[in-house]
């Protein structure tokens, strides 16, 4: 592979503010919150002004509250920033050979090879310029000779700003920061690096890669390569989904199982549905449960490869069955489809039979003509805010901007 | 313990034996054979637990006895011997001398007694049975049978005889072959589901002889006798599924094909398939039949045409390629004809010539939903 690519991450500054602020400039220069309203709510997005308080995303809404009292809070709405983040998508589209688009805020863009016609760093700049007059949003890069380097410097330039990273100095820029800054080193991996000692990025550096793997298995090598600059990723356009799953926090934790039971059913008949739609089998079911007190626990179960709903959902409840056995309320619960493959049911001499088939071919017909809720099954009615969007599309999942922990 | 006995005609019974050896034991004497002496029968049996296998040898001998041989150890001794006799004296410190025109070997027995005894079958109902026939009811059917072992049932092939004939059923759920031969009788109704490995062992044995089989069976065993040999095994628990309720009666569709050019071309589309479901799709309108297979994944796709002979309406059907290929492998006849109904209703196979009188071969292959 080149040694010398050029690689851009692209990240829209608080991408939801942004948008919100675009619709109501009356919130430019407040603390604004965009998350979840309920007393289970985080906060997805923060603005600026709003972090000075101590305010990070990802943190609970109550307390965001209770730091900042005088902040703006708003519920948020994934389709409009869906449609923002679409405009910005249209304009590097239609500037740069090859593009990522990692989530709905952050872009990886190969610029690799265009030192020699327009200079990377001049067409990268052009680009941001570009984006913020047409779209009016706020978006900060960095520029390095990959992803991992790249999307550190964004976050080093941040907000509404832009860095490049000489190729060569990687290990120097990264040296000082704190380890937290490699992506994927997550709240649990942290700790266990400070148990070690390890505060900055220098640090892993400085140490063998073998003692990193055999602290931290696996992932201790990625962190370490990435630690050092090194990142041979390359960026893909299209990203094939391996899972598809969907999730529910309640607002109150509960034991009601009929209402439990309605939403795994129409949880689970809103997934096939999606396969379906997208010409995928699942062999894989896992189901997730949450307690009250924060424990969590998960079940998975190869099937033969299905998208049906009489053959997926009582694998599901069984699960539901197996797994629900504690004497606690439930905070959440989750279903989940892996080992997809593209293709159509394979019909069951004994087990299936022609109604079943048809009613389902049927229903399907109805939704694509009338929308995803137009039929469900009955037991699914009580759950109604389930995410309906095309998991097939290459696109990232959406984040959802009122999620709850 | 003495017998005196020609290399090349033991280890060709040894080697049939062998077939019924795990390659790996949860009980230690039955990677034995066991030999029990009768004067000039040698009588040699080979079990799983679940199938006993034994034939009878003409040897040279005036004693008696029983001993248990290791059954790898012999067999690669004998493998390497040209036609030749072998005498075997049994020694007083366990072991067996074998005594060869080149020199002598020594293994360690274990005692006969050791060795678990086959079942009795009590009180068997008799058929009895060409052996080719049943070598070929075998090898015609076995292919179709599922390896699931959560459903036991149709890991086997099902033996239905009757006054009217004998058939055998076997199917995965996916795929079902029914192979009757209605020349043949059975003196009353029997059901019984036969596991894989001992039929795989008398399709192996059976192919092309003249011999008859004697079956004999009862609710948890069946016998096989031929020649000098009979094979005992544990039948298969459980009822089999109805699987005349899954045959569709009506099936306005026809589709007569030659079946080397329709196999070929299943063939080569399906590499084209996607590697896990090895869906293909057949369009067939007036008398052409499209055969298409695509894989999203790698931007893989491929398309044929055939002409046929068709009756019906236009219709487009998904199977996987995998189970039309190995039906229509199996059969073989020159023309095979497709009979369908609807895209996801189970399309019947079945050869238009080269088959026996009294011989009748329905394939039933279920397909797969297509979208669009």
């Amino acid at each position: 592979m080149n040694k010398n690519r050029s690689i851009v991450h692209m990240d829209l500054d608080t991408f939801f503010v942004s948008c919100e602020r675009l619709l109501d400039s009356r919130l430019i220069g407040k603390p604004v919150l965009i998350g979840g309203t309920s007393s289970r709510g985080v906060v997805a997005s923060c603005s600026y002004e709003a972090r000075k308080f101590g305010i990070h995303s990802a943190m609970p809404m109550r307390l965001a509250k209770s730091l900042c009292p005088e902040a703006v809070i708003l519920r948020g709405n994934a389709g409009i920033y869906s449609n923002f983040s679409k405009d910005v998508t249209d304009v590097i589209k239609d500037s740069v050979p090859l593009y990522e688009k990692s989530s709905i805020d952050e872009f990886y863009i190969d610029l690799t090879g265009m030192d020699k016609f327009f200079g990377c760093h001049k067409l990268a700049s052009e680009l941001r310029q570009r984006i913020m007059k047409e779209t009016g949003l706020p978006i900060s890069f960095g520029l390095s000779i990959n992803k991992t380097v790249s999307k550190i410097a964004t976050g080093e330039a941040k907000p509404n700003n832009e860095i490049k990273i000489v190729s060569g100095t990687e290990k120097p820029f990264l040296a000082p920061l704190s380890v937290r800054k490699i992506p994927m080193v997550g709240e649990v991996t942290y700790k266990s690096l400070c148990d070690l000692g390890v505060k900055r990025i220098k640090t892993v550096q400085d140490m063998p890669m073998d003692l990193m793997h055999k602290v931290l298995g696996k992932n201790g090598l990625s962190i370490w390569k990435k630690a050092n600059g090194i990142d041979l990723s390359p960026v893909v356009q299209y990203q094939e989904r391996k899972s598809i799953s969907t999730e529910r926090t309640f607002n109150k934790d509960t034991t009601d199982v009929l209402k439990l039971k309605g939403i795994i059913i129409a949880m689970t008949e809103n997934l096939a549905y999606q396969l379906r739609r997208g010409n995928k089998l699942t062999a894989c079911i896992t189901f997730k449960i949450r307690y009250s007190d924060f424990q969590t626990y998960t079940q998975q179960q190869r099937i033969p490869y299905s998208a049906m709903d009489h053959s997926i959902i009582p694998v599901v409840l069984d699960l539901y069955k197996k797994l629900y056995n504690r004497r606690l309320l439930v905070r959440l619960i989750g279903v989940k489809f892996s080992h997809l493959v593209e293709g159509g049911y394979q019909i069951n001499l004994f087990e299936d039979n022609e109604k079943q088939l048809q009613l389902t071919q049927a229903i399907d017909t109805m939704r694509q003509r009338y929308g995803d809720r137009a039929v469900i099954s009955a037991a699914g009615m009580g759950a109604k805010s389930i995410s309906r969007w095309n998991p097939f599309n290459g696109e990232p999942p959406p984040l959802l901007p009122n999620r709850r922990r | 313990m003495k017998f005196i006995v020609s290399s090349t005609y033991l280890l060709k019974q040894l080697q049939v034996l062998g077939g019924v050896i795990n390659s790996s034991n949860t009980l230690p004497i039955l990677d034995n054979f066991l030999f029990e002496l009768d004067h000039n029968k040698l009588t040699v049996s080979a079990s799983d637990l679940e199938t006993t296998m034994a034939s009878t040898l003409d040897v040279e001998s005036d004693s008696e006895g029983s001993v248990a041989i290791p059954a790898r150890l012999l067999l690669d001794t004998l493998k390497t011997f040209p036609e030749q006799p072998l005498t075997f004296v049994v020694e007083d410190n366990n072991t067996i001398e074998i005594s060869s025109n080149h020199g002598k070997y020594a293994l360690a027995y274990a005692d006969g007694n050791e060795f678990p005894k086959a079942v009795a079958l009590e009180d068997p109902s008799k058929t009895i049975i060409l052996g080719d026939v049943l070598a070929t009811a075998i090898s015609k059917t076995i292919f179709a049978a599922g390896n699931d072992d959560l459903r036991p049932v149709m890991s086997g092939v099902f033996f239905q005889f009757s006054t009217e004939g004998l058939t055998f059923v076997a199917t995965d759920a996916h795929k079902l072959v029914k192979y009757t031969r209605a020349d043949i009788q059975a003196n009353q109704v029997a059901e019984f589901i036969m596991p894989k490995k001992p039929l795989n062992l008398l399709k192996g044995i059976l192919a092309g002889s003249e011999d008859e089989v004697t079956i004999e069976y009862n609710d948890s065993n069946a016998k096989f006798t031929f020649e000098n040999s009979e094979l005992i095994c544990r039948l298969i628990d459980g009822k089999y599924p109805n699987y005349e309720a899954v045959i569709p009666k009506e099936n306005p569709n026809k589709l007569a094909i030659d079946r080397t050019q329709f196999l070929n071309s299943v063939r080569r589309v399906s590499i084209f398939s996607n590697k896990t479901t090895h869906q293909i799709r057949l369009k067939i309108a007036g008398a052409e039949l499209n055969i298409s297979a695509e894989d999203v994944d790698y931007s893989n796709k491929a398309e044929e045409r055939l002409t046929c002979a068709y009756q019906g309406d236009d219709m487009q059907i998904g199977f996987n390629s995998r189970f039309l290929t190995e039906m229509l492998n199996n059969l073989g006849s020159d023309e095979v004809q497709l009979e369908m109904s609807m895209p996801n209703r189970a399309g019947i196979l079945t050869p238009v010539d080269g088959l026996d009188e009294g011989e009748r071969i329905t394939m039933l292959v279920m397909p797969v939903m297509l979208n669009g």
